[in-house]
């Protein structure tokens, strides 16, 4: 195998990254459309805190995008 | 259209292109397409903030009321966040919400013309060095992002160390445990390079779809997309980068 096909394989490794954001976020999102249906009045708060965790658990499939990119943008093959 | 022609375009895209240089007492100082975006971002809003706040009256009418608004706005959020002592950073949060709304959806302006017809149009010599296509959102420019996220984290100690004081906020490293200190301290670094890279990443992302879409599905298809991308993604990441910086903040003093 060639360079350039090693690293596009690590750079598609890294963007498996994303699968473990995607599923904690959709339990955030989960739990908090439960939270809303028990408790509607609340539904502000519960908002800007699913917001909040979400954009916290998003950060690790952003590291693996980013590190894919510079990976295929860096080294050139 | 082969592969390698498409990522030729692709990375031509991505990275940002130096229009011309400042001479500046010797320095020569590139300015890319990034910062020009940015002036136009920074031009816009000073206009747009000018307009709305002059004859200020203390019933409002007309424009007065949107002014109201959107300051309103800022106020009540970063006092629902940091709670006591949200004066200080209203501004700040204000600032940097509205210039990262316009920047990151600024590429919904480019049906504006190019250079080479505003040059025709009005026989300014500089405007012909402006592209086509310019307005790219210039978040997708590493640098941006980071010297917002340390812009931020300067008004968290700034504001730790007005409003704690400058003992008790040293003695906040130390609290509840000495065994927390280096934690506290790597906070201060890995704050702001989350924070960076969560903007960077998010709207370069949206920005290569985009892009990826326009070179090899022009018609229709990109216009819904767009919705998602381009307004969506902007704002709800705009939105995301003040709340966190509002929440570090609330950390800070509290």
């Amino acid at each position: 195998m060639s360079t350039g096909g090693i690293i596009a394989l690590a750079a598609a490794i890294y963007v498996i990254v994303g699968s473990g954001a995607a599923i904690g976020i959709s339990i955030a999102t989960g739990k908090a459309a439960e939270a809303t249906g028990r408790q509607p009045e609340a539904a502000d708060k519960i908002r800007s805190v699913t917001l909040l965790g979400c954009a916290l658990a998003e950060a690790t499939a952003i590291y693996g995008f980013v590190i894919a990119l510079i990976l295929l943008l860096i080294y050139k093959a | 259209m082969n592969n390698l022609d498409l990522r030729e375009k692709l990375i031509e895209e991505l990275y940002a292109k130096e229009l011309f240089k400042i001479n500046l007492f010797g320095w020569e100082i590139p300015v890319t397409d990034t910062v020009v975006v940015m002036w136009i971002v920074m031009a816009f809003l000073i206009l747009f903030a000018f307009f709305l706040t002059r004859n200020l009256k203390p019933v409002p009418k007309g424009k007065q009321n949107l002014a109201e608004v959107i300051v309103g706005f800022f106020n009540s959020f970063s006092r629902e966040v940091i709670g006591h002592h949200w004066r200080p950073f209203a501004p700040y949060i204000g600032t940097v919400a509205l210039f990262l709304a316009f920047a990151n959806t600024i590429s919904l302006f480019n049906f504006l013309p190019g250079g080479e017809f505003l040059y025709r149009l009005t026989g300014l010599d500089f405007l012909r060095h402006l592209p086509e296509n310019l307005l790219k959102p210039p978040t997708r420019d590493i640098n941006v992002p980071v010297s917002l996220a340390v812009l931020s984290m300067v008004v968290c100690i700034m504001g730790g160390l007005g409003i704690k004081k400058p003992g008790p906020w040293l003695r906040s490293f130390f609290e509840p445990s000495i065994m927390l200190f280096p934690f506290k301290v790597l906070d201060y670094l890995i704050r702001p390079t989350s924070l960076s890279l969560r903007l960077f990443g998010n709207v370069l992302g949206a920005f290569i779809v985009m892009e990826l879409l326009y070179l090899t599905i022009p018609a229709f298809l990109p216009a819904p997309l767009s919705i998602y991308f381009d307004i969506f993604d902007g704002l709800l990441q705009a939105y995301i980068f003040v709340f966190l910086s509002l929440f570090y903040m609330a950390e800070a003093v509290e």
